[in-house]
This record gives C-alpha cells, structure tokens and sequence, in this order.
C-alpha cells in the first residue's frame, strides 16, 4: 500500500520533532509522579483508504483514528467509550499491533513499541482479549493448547509441561481441569471468553486490551468475566485497556474514562468526576442516554431527539476539514466550533476535554 | 397469567402454551422450550419478557406468531386468544387453519427482530419491502401504496421521500431498526412482538428506537410484547415483566414491585449481577453472580427449573412447582417466599 508507506517516511522524518514534544509531555505529567505512565500514545493516526467504486479514481479516506495523545497510568482500568464507528477499536488494534499505524508513536515503559523488535518482546508484554468468543478460539484445536500456545511460542514453558501449565491457568479464571481436552463448541459463551482471558494472561502481561470483553455475554455471566477481571487486576497489578460501550460496566470497574466520537478523544476525565459532571456535552449525551437502573421511571423519552442525539455512522459525516468533529450534533455549538479544531486542554481537576465550551449542560 | 384488568376491547391472552422442541437426528430428548405459559397485554401496554440467552423467549415470540420452525418444534397445547377492535370475535391463532395464517400476521399481530443488518433483504430497495407488506393485504394501486410507506417512514423520523429508493446498506444501523418498525407498522396491527429490537444498536441509537417504540404505543394504542436481556431497558419501557427462565415464568408483576421487591431467587440474583447507579453507590465492589449457566438438564421436569444454580435450594425444591400467586398481582414460582 503506497499511502501507507508515504505516510510512514512522514512519520519517520518528523520522529526528531515528535521525540522533542515527548519531553514536554513528560515534564506536564511531572506534577503527578506517584503514578508511573505505562502506555504512552503520541499524535497516533490510522486512515484508511477506499475507493468509492471500482472505477473512481479519487480515493476516499477515513479517519479511523486522528492524532490522538493519551497516556494509561501502570495498575489502572483506562477504559475507552464511544459509539459504533467512534475508532475504538481500531485504537485497541494499535497498541495491540495488529494493524500498521498511519503516523504517530506508542511509547511503552518509556521505549517505543515495535512489535518486530524481538530482543524487548512487546507482544509478552501486551496483550489482547477479542470481543466475541465464539470466533476468536481456533475450532480445531483443544482448550489446553489453546491456553499453551502463546507460552510456548514465547519460550516460557517446554512444550511437554503445557497440560499443567494450562491447567493452573484455568483455576486461575476459576474452570475447572475438565474442559482440558474439550473443543470450544463444547464451552458456553461465559467460558470461552475465560479461556480467552486465560491465553491473554498466559504470558504473564502487564498491559491487557479488553475489546468489548463482556457485550456477548449474558449478563448473570458478564457479572463473573467482570469480577474475575477485577481479581486479576488487583492480585496480579496489571493495567487493563477496557474498551466498552456499556457506561454501567465503566462506572463500576474503571479508573479513568476516555470518551471517543469520529476518531478523536473527546474527554478523559477520572471516572469519579466523570459520572459526577460530564465535561464534553458528547460526553453529556452519553451519560444521559445511559438507562437509570435504581431510579423511578424519569427517562425524557423526546429529549434526546432531533439535534442532540448522536445518530448514523461517523465515517458518514466526512467533509469536516476544520472544526470540531461533533460540530453538527452539539448543542453548545458557536461560530468559533465550525472554524477551529477545539485542542485537548486542561479544564481542571486531572481532566481533560476538546471542546471551547466545556461543562455546558442544557436541560435535557 | 391474567394480571391487572382486562379491557374488553383490545387484548392479547396466552393461555397454557406449550412449545415442544425436538432434538435434531434424534438425539436426546425433547425438551419444552416454552412451558405453559400465560401471558396478558391489554391496548396500549408493554409487557416485558426478560431472561438470558436460551432461555426461550425468543421462541415464545416466534410461537405467539406460529413462526416456530415445523421440523424441529410443535405446539403442544395451550392458546393464544386475540380480541381487536376491528374484529368480530375472538381469534385463537393456535387453532387457526395454516392458511389463513398470512392474514393474520402482520395484520394483527406484527414482529420486529433482533438484527436489522440481517432482516432486511439487502438487494431490494426498503421502500419495496415495506409495500411488499402493503400489496399483500390490501388491493391498492403502487402510488397509494408508496404514499403509505412514506407516511410511515416519516412517523418513524425518517425522511419518507427522499430514503423511499434507498437500499439497505445506505442506512445506519438504528435507521434499519426504524425501517423495521415501520414495515411491521404498516397495516397497523393490534399487537406488536419486539425480540430485542435494541440489542443490537448503540446507546444513543438504541434510546431513540425505544423512544420510538413508546411514541408509537400512545399513538395508536399498541400492545407490545418487549423481548429482552437488559433488565434497565424492561424497567423504563414496560408497564409489566414476565422473567423467563428455562422456559417457565419464573415471576411476574408490575415493574415497579418486581424492581423494588423481587420474591424470586432468580430474579433476585439478576438484578443484583448488573452494576447499577445508584446515588451511594460504591464501584469496583464484586458484583453478585450466579454460578454455572443455563443448560439444556435445566428443561427436565420434576424439579425447578432454577435449581442448580439457586443459592436458597434445599430437597423440597426437587418437585414441580406451579406459579403461586404470593401478593395480589404478584406471581412467583418458588415455595421459598
């Protein structure tokens, strides 16, 4: 793919400009060294290119994830929101390695994450759970050299110790030794996704990237995957990418939120003010959309119509050259929007946002 | 279960029915997908049925339709008894003769599936498909027809004339769920089975689909059967619940008493395993869970349904238990409350 190449050149010429801002930003987040940054995203883009038909020449592009900076704190629940077409999980792919990046860097532990420098090994350190259980776990293969596979592969463990090996790491996501020999059709939903969890943790990784880990379950069985992850993340110190779309599940595992709309970060706010006051008004429809669950039935069943609902794919609304992304739907919005991109800044209190007017709230 | 007051004008009855599924090849037994089963909406009310995956809910709704597939399933007994305005007496659609069927589907009763990305015919324009319905009822001529389909549209906020011509994939996801909802609309029936018309849509879509659904409710005077998994959504929506599992109503009532004081261990469970938001609320507590999952021993008879994963079972539970009326209104299938 030659767009992809040239972007990469770009990339590499401006690496001495980008390297330069990496020392700003680690001077900003000084103030609060308590915390230990673990991932460290910068300017990180992913465009994807498509022809509208076989014979146009013009080629269209999507701006699955436009230059965005963030940073996810070590033995912290960062999790990402955002609608369908919103970039998040190409976001998890990122940093996953599992698709090339456009421009940008990934800084992890301070150095920069290349999946092809096998000396560090990224791929022990970092690793992925799928959204859906029922396609991420090979068919023709048995639950213990499923689990194995990545330990194995890693020089970890000998190839003749994988049944035990797989068997202490289903006890650890609480299945029993029996399934050892079974094939994933013959799990539940609830049970895959463990053994999912179980092949990610199988390398012992400091980062997990959980997409949607928990959307396919029942929800009896999502309460399990849910408190399992939080025992894991407690004993064993790791820091979770949990990308979701559920505001529930946030406010009840997360440590701070990301909200996402047209491939840009919107607002990352710590989870406790963040389900306080919204900054972001995307952020505010959000949190207004999520169904109250112990409240009297007090849901505005038009408020959300008309211009305020966030509705239809994103990658639709293209012909945004300038100007805030969520320009068209916002109810806060004023000339300045249209014209300029509203930067990510500081509104207080560890939070951030990209809009010019933040902390704006209508009666909804 | 005949909760609350029946009105005698518009009324949905499901008396005792039994849905037989029977194993492919032969292998195992059969087992009751749906078992005796009662079930009441009055015009203008929204019944919710909640319960996990395989837990026959959505063949409840396919059988209320006679949709259930013929070479695997069979109603066993029990009725499903429509009164509507427009009609002269009473229609049992259980006892009703295979062709005469068509007639009342759609025209009656109306289903909204689950996924509006496979639902829809992707090669034929949506305008088409809705007028499908239209011509296969009515005999008017194409213009009024499209008329119809537009005025349709446009009640589900769509822009009728100019999506008319447009195609399945040019729509987003929560715009295919309207056109769903206006396809099922069209011959305005009494009755509306939705199986999990949100499910599959965002938060911000899926609120204004269930807004959606609730306008279309007070404007003429629709009784739906909302098919779900999310206990917040039946909670908003519905004016009563019916919790399934296994097969069986496990408890039914109005929503607020079965929110705010759940007699079921079952339903206890469900509502404590859902992160809620209430205002002293506490998070990265550990979340209630149920142990194991639904399998297929939990249809057998002679026991309850919910045994093997309760936490209040003991030796009495081994017995077939009937659905006890515990409070006025309020019916649960347990003997432990």
């Amino acid at each position: 793919m030659p767009g992809v190449l040239r972007y990469n050149s770009f990339a590499r010429k401006n690496k001495a400009n980008i390297k330069k801002e990496t020392g700003k930003i680690n001077n900003k987040t000084k103030q609060n060294m308590e915390k230990e940054i673990i991932l460290n995203a910068l300017n990180l883009s992913k465009y994807y290119k498509y022809y509208k038909s076989v014979f146009d020449i013009k080629r269209d592009v999507i701006k699955a994830v436009d230059d965005i900076t963030f940073e996810v704190f070590r033995n912290e629940i960062f999790a990402v929101v955002g609608e369908t077409g919103c970039g998040k999980s190409t976001l998890a792919k990122l940093v996953a390695g599992l698709i090339n990046k456009t421009s940008g860097d990934i800084y992890y532990d301070g150095e920069l994450l290349d999946y092809k420098d096998k000396k560090k090994n990224f791929r022990k350190k970092i690793q992925i759970v799928f959204q859906d259980p029922y396609s991420s776990l090979n068919p023709k293969k048995k639950i213990y050299k499923i689990i194995s596979y990545p330990a194995v592969k890693n020089n970890i463990i000998k190839k003749r110790d994988r049944l035990d090996f797989a068997a202490s790491l289903l006890k650890n996501v609480g299945l029993s030794e029996e399934i050892l020999h079974s094939y994933p059709y013959e799990l539940s939903g609830g049970q895959r996704q463990r053994v999912g969890i179980a092949r990610s943790l199988s390398v012992s990784p400091e980062l997990l990237i959980l997409d949607e880990p928990v959307s396919a379950l029942d929800m009896s069985i999502s309460a399990q995957v849910l408190n399992l992850l939080m025992d894991l993340q407690a004993h064993d110190k790791m820091s979770y990418i949990f990308i979701t779309h559920d505001l529930k599940i946030v406010r009840h595992i997360a440590d701070r939120v990301c909200v996402m709309y047209g491939g840009k970060i919107m607002e990352i706010s710590p989870s406790q003010d963040f389900f306080k006051e919204p900054a972001h008004p995307y952020s505010n429809i959000l949190y207004n959309s999520m169904l109250p669950y112990n409240f009297k039935k007090q849901l505005n069943f038009t408020g959300l119509n008309g211009k305020n609902a966030g509705s239809g794919l994103i990658s639709k609304e293209k012909g945004i050259e300038k100007g805030c992304v969520y320009f068209k739907k916002c109810y806060a919005s004023k000339e300045i929007c249209e014209k300029n991109e509203p930067p990510l800044k500081d509104v207080g209190d560890n939070r951030m946002a990209s809009c010019f007017f933040p902390f704006t709230h209508p009666g909804l | 279960m005949a909760y609350g007051g029946k009105t005698k004008t518009m009324n949905l009855e499901i008396k005792d029915l039994t849905v037989r599924l029977y194993p492919k090849k032969n292998a195992g037994r059969h087992i009751n997908v749906v078992d005796s089963v009662d079930l009441y909406v009055n015009g203008g009310e929204i019944a919710a049925v909640v319960g996990e995956s395989g837990s026959g809910k959505s063949f409840l709704g396919l059988s209320i339709m006679r949709l259930n597939p013929p070479d695997v399933s069979e109603v066993v007994s029990g009725s499903v008894k429509i009164k509507c305005p427009g009609e002269k007496e009473e229609l049992d659609i259980m006892r009703l003769n295979p062709k005469n069927l068509p007639s009342v589907r759609g025209r009656l009763v109306s289903i909204v599936f689950q996924d509006p990305n496979t639902s829809l015919n992707p090669v034929i324009k949506i305008g088409e498909q809705i007028t499908e319905a239209i011509f296969a009822h009515k005999k008017i001529g194409k213009p009024e027809a499209k008329e119809i389909a537009i005025s349709y549209l446009n009640r589900m906020n769509i822009d009728g004339k100019a999506r008319f011509n447009a195609y399945p994939h040019e729509l987003s996801g929560g715009m295919r769920q309207r056109v769903m909802i206006a396809m099922a609309m069209v011959l305005n029936p009494c009755f509306l089975i939705a199986d999990e018309p949100t499910t599959a849509l965002d938060v911000t879509t899926s609120l204004q689909v269930l807004s959606l659904i609730e306008k279309i409710k007070l404007e003429s005077n629709l009784g739906i059967i909302f098919i779900t998994h999310d206990l917040s959504i039946a909670k908003n929506i519905s004016d009563k619940i019916y919790v399934f599992y296994a097969g069986q109503v496990m408890e039914c009532g109005k929503t607020e008493e079965i929110m705010d004081n759940p007699l079921h261990p079952y339903t206890v469970s469900l509502i404590n395993s859902v992160p809620s938001l209430p205002a002293d609320y506490m998070p990265k507590q550990k979340l209630f869970t149920i142990p194991g999952y639904l399998t297929k021993d939990d249809f057998t008879e002679g026991k309850c349904r919910f045994y093997s994963r309760c936490f209040k079972r003991d030796n009495n539970c081994l017995k077939n238990i009937p659905l006890n009326e515990i409070s006025r209104g309020m019916f649960a299938r347990c003997i432990k409350v």
